[in-house]
């Protein structure tokens, strides 16, 4: 007994310590990356107050260099950005002139609300779907798979504005530009959740066609059970399994990729940010919203590891 | 094909909004609005990109920090200067020293009074401390000093006559701020909040989201131009920022907005029969193509003249924004500016067969197989650099693609190359090698912006806004005489002049002008644009039931 939980706590350490060596990757090739992107970040912030794309002397960029360091040796300014990394200080936006703790943490909320919402969504359509026409007959069948395909082929943008189209001015229900309300929150998660649901159903489809073919499937039958009972206790079990995989990826990609649903919408978040700051070389916040969506990214897998044990036994004892 | 796809969905889904929404306005549109004046309210305000501070020298923060900061004087629709801050001023016999004379009692919003010592302090500021990049440009050569006199008077002195020097501080970036607050408060603060003596303070930013302004009560100073005396009528100006233009528009429609910028080209028609609607033209320089002189195919004037002529610049512009947007064939003013000849605006009238004969007489006789003119073995290609998704929208866009098809028909191959704001702006295409030509546009009510594109670039005093390399002598003595003469006519004959240098010598390709267009719901009177910049002023708005 003993044993197997040092084990387990040792496991868990390892786990802690390569999330932590994630993270700290993803923040340092986003520093070099950034720092590779043609052109100067001095003369960027220059353009940007003043609306420009010129050149500038070198003794008008003098003061812009010696306030953020630019004129530093790369390293050292790499090693000042990971010690405030680890003091929990990412730095100053270059633009916005607050720190960048402030101009992400205001925006993480509307972010993770609008992500986890749609993969909710996402889900719930997925699951409907399948198991209301997966081997229903021909017609039903090809309906949900048709479904699925058009669905997951539909650009963003183009949902969004049907949604918008229809549902803010046409029938008036929810509004336009919301927010963070909670109405106005409906529409841009259906617009991030209706491409996800026809992902997820599809991966779900393939593998629910083949488990209802399974020897133990027709075994559960025998036993009297209902079809609706077989499909929910035995064949979406083994189902779903490829989708929670994928939603752990799908977290992540829908929190930087949300900057579609929030520019119709009117929405604030990460993506919108994210974008902005790209733009305007504001390289503090860029590895900032990096760091958190890799954040993300890494907590989204450890949940996929917890579902997967929750959904398939076998997998428990294995911990 | 795959590259069109873009703007087509908008205009299928703008398309469909038109449909939709006129079905819906069926029945709310029969409570139509009375025309009583109401007060207080709230202005919702759909605006498109969201600034990094309240205030700076981009025209997106001159938009809203005109909301919040009052300038020295203002222009008038007729394009003379009125009072704001300053009630009247003088200029000394030798045009060196302009005396104004302030709006006693005064405050800004922190209490700080708006006096002599304030306004000198707000010019040092621009000039000598990084204030502000562009109020610091537009009058930089001339600039010398600025001394408070007493509580309410202040000298500004030049080292040289500049006439247009009124007229160009009117521009919202020369909003004046209270010394007290940039002093004592942090740079975050004064980015977010500084304070003023305009019309409406800035209660709080919600970043990505909306800026909420609210009323000045004890608001004292505004402009001569104003559409009333006294505080503004509304109570609060929410701000938001809405970067898709379907939804903006869409947002009037709901009522979810009062007012909304830049209305896609393609509901302008259904936007003049629903809302009032403003169309301001941008003075300044249009958008138009700085043609590198300095490497290249186009150091041979021939052919910087054969591109001019070989491609349907207006009939483009017309068909790609609807004709909502005027072409401009003058490369370096647009007709909305004091001093525009309008004669230098009709050269180059689209001739293919002139642009051939220009080609055949620079030496490009031969076509390779793909029909792309060549010389000494060297194909005509052209790198046609611009902003993508900023300065060029998808319509845009679309009026490059088709100009692009024309020039090959006679022999130019044109590279579209869109740059996106991090490469442009962090300086990728700044040197001569990197590019053939690229359009820009630069907002400024006097011809005087001639001076800051066209100045020659010399190695003691670089000029990296003149964007063709173009190095003209008799056009630099042109546009100095003209910005030092002080009587109108002569400076707008010499201002025409070096208009007409730089069109002769094509190192300029005009295209379209820069506007603004904005809707306004008509239950909302006296929304009207300041008319140096076409900043919307809310502080005079109200609603009628």
């Amino acid at each position: 007994m003993p044993t197997s939980r040092s084990n387990a706590l040792g496991r868990f350490a390892g786990k802690v310590v390569s999330s932590v060596g994630v993270i700290v990757a993803a923040a340092s090739v986003t520093f070099f990356a950034q720092l590779a992107v043609p052109g100067d970040r001095a003369t960027a912030l220059m353009n940007l107050q003043t609306g420009q794309e010129k050149k500038w002397t070198p003794e008008e960029l003098a003061p812009l260099n010696e306030r953020f360091g630019f004129d530093k040796p790369v390293i050292v300014q790499y090693l000042r950005y990971l010690g405030g990394l680890f003091r929990g200080d990412l730095g100053t936006s270059y633009t916005q002139k607050r720190p960048v703790t402030e101009v992400i943490g205001g925006q993480l909320l509307p972010s993770l609300t609008l992500t986890v919402a749609a993969l909710a969504v996402a889900w719930v359509l997925a699951l409907g779907v399948t198991l209301l026409t997966v081997k229903r007959g021909r017609f039903l069948s090809g309906l949900g798979s048709t479904w699925e395909a058009l669905t997951a082929s539909l650009p963003h943008y183009w949902v969004g504005i049907v949604l918008l189209v229809v549902f803010a001015v046409e029938l008036r229900i929810f509004p336009i530009i919301g927010g963070t309300s909670a109405s106005g929150t409906v529409l841009p998660v259906l617009t991030l959740a209706i491409p996800l649901a026809g992902f997820l159903g599809q991966v779900t489809r393939d593998e629910f066609v083949q488990v209802l073919e399974q020897p133990f499937v027709t075994t559960a039958r025998t036993r009297g059970m209902s079809d609706l009972g077989v499909r929910l206790r035995h064949v979406l079990r083994h189902a779903v399994l490829p989708a929670i995989t994928l939603s752990g990826w799908a977290l992540g990609a829908l929190v930087a990729g949300a900057v579609i649903a929030e520019n119709i919408f009117g929405r604030p978040g990460i993506g919108q940010v994210l974008v902005t700051a790209v733009n305007t070389r504001d390289l503090p916040t860029v590895t900032g919203i990096v760091l958190v969506v890799a954040a993300i990214y890494v907590v989204a897998n450890l949940l996929v590891d917890l579902a997967y044990a929750v959904v398939d036994p076998r997998l428990g004892g294995a911990r | 094909m795959t590259r069109l796809s873009s703007p087509h969905w908008r205009r299928t889904a703008a398309g469909l909004i038109t449909i939709a929404t006129l079905a819906a306005c069926g029945g709310t549109g029969a409570a139509a609005a009375g025309d009583t004046p109401t007060t207080g309210g709230t202005i919702i305000y759909g605006h498109v990109q969201e600034p990094p501070c309240i205030f700076g020298g981009w025209i997106q923060q001159a938009y809203i920090s005109r909301q919040v900061l009052d300038g020295l004087v203002t222009e008038a629709e007729d394009g003379s200067v009125k009072p704001w801050l300053a009630t009247s001023w003088t200029t000394s016999p030798d045009g060196l020293t302009y005396t104004f004379a302030l709006k006693d009692g005064v405050k800004f919003t922190d209490g700080t009074p708006v006096d002599g010592e304030a306004v000198a302090w707000n010019f040092d500021y621009w000039e000598n401390h990084d204030g502000n990049s562009t109020a610091k440009v537009s009058i930089d050569p001339y600039y010398q000093a600025a001394k408070a006199i007493d509580a309410t008077h202040v000298a500004i002195s030049l080292n040289k006559p500049y006439p247009p020097f009124l007229t160009l501080i009117t521009q919202g970036y020369f909003g004046i701020q209270s010394p007290t607050a940039v002093k004592t408060k942090s740079e975050q603060e004064n980015c977010e909040k500084p304070i003023g003596s305009g019309g409406f303070i800035v209660k709080e930013w919600k970043h990505g989201e909306e800026v909420v302004l609210t009323k000045n009560p004890n608001y004292t100073s505004w402009p001569a131009t104003a559409k009333h005396q006294g505080p503004a009528v509304v109570d609060e100006v929410r701000w938001k920022f809405v970067a898709d233009g379907v939804s903006r528009y869409a947002s009037l429609s709901t009522g979810e907005s009062n007012v909304v910028y830049e209305v896609p080209t393609v509901s302008w028609k259904d936007a003049e029969q629903r809302y009032q609607t403003i169309r301001y033209i941008t003075p300044g320089k249009p958008v138009s193509f700085s043609i590198n002189t300095k490497t290249g195919p186009f150091t041979d004037k021939l052919v910087r003249q054969a591109f001019a002529y070989g491609a349907d610049r207006k009939a483009a512009v017309e068909a790609g924004f609807h004709g909502v947007i005027p072409y401009e064939g003058n490369p370096s003013v647009s007709q909305a500016t004091p001093g525009y000849d309008a004669e230098v605006a009709k050269a180059y009238a689209y001739d293919p067969a002139k642009a051939g004969q220009l080609l055949d007489q620079a030496g490009w006789t031969t076509r390779n197989a793909d029909g792309v003119r060549t010389k000494d073995g060297m194909p005509l290609s052209i790198k046609l650099v611009y902003g993508a998704g900023f300065i060029f929208t998808s319509e845009g866009a679309t009026v490059l693609q088709v100009l692009q098809e024309q020039w090959k028909q006679i022999g130019f191959d044109v590279k579209l190359v869109p740059a996106t704001l991090a490469e442009l702006w962090g300086g990728k295409y700044s040197d001569p090698s990197t590019f053939d030509a690229t359009p820009s546009y630069w907002t400024s009510p006097s011809a005087a912006i001639l001076w800051i594109v066209w100045r020659p670039s010399t190695t003691a005093s670089p000029n990296y806004s003149n964007r063709s390399f173009y190095n003209n002598d008799t056009l630099s003595q042109t546009i100095q005489q003209a910005n030092t003469e002080p009587d109108v006519t002569k400076a707008n004959a010499l201002y025409g002049q070096a208009q007409k240098i730089i069109q002769d010598d094509a190192a300029g390709v005009g295209l379209y002008t820069q506007n603004s267009t904005y809707a306004i719901a008509k239950n909302l009177k006296d929304v009207w644009l300041e008319k140096s910049q076409g900043e919307p002023v809310f502080s005079d708005a109200y609603f009628t039931k």
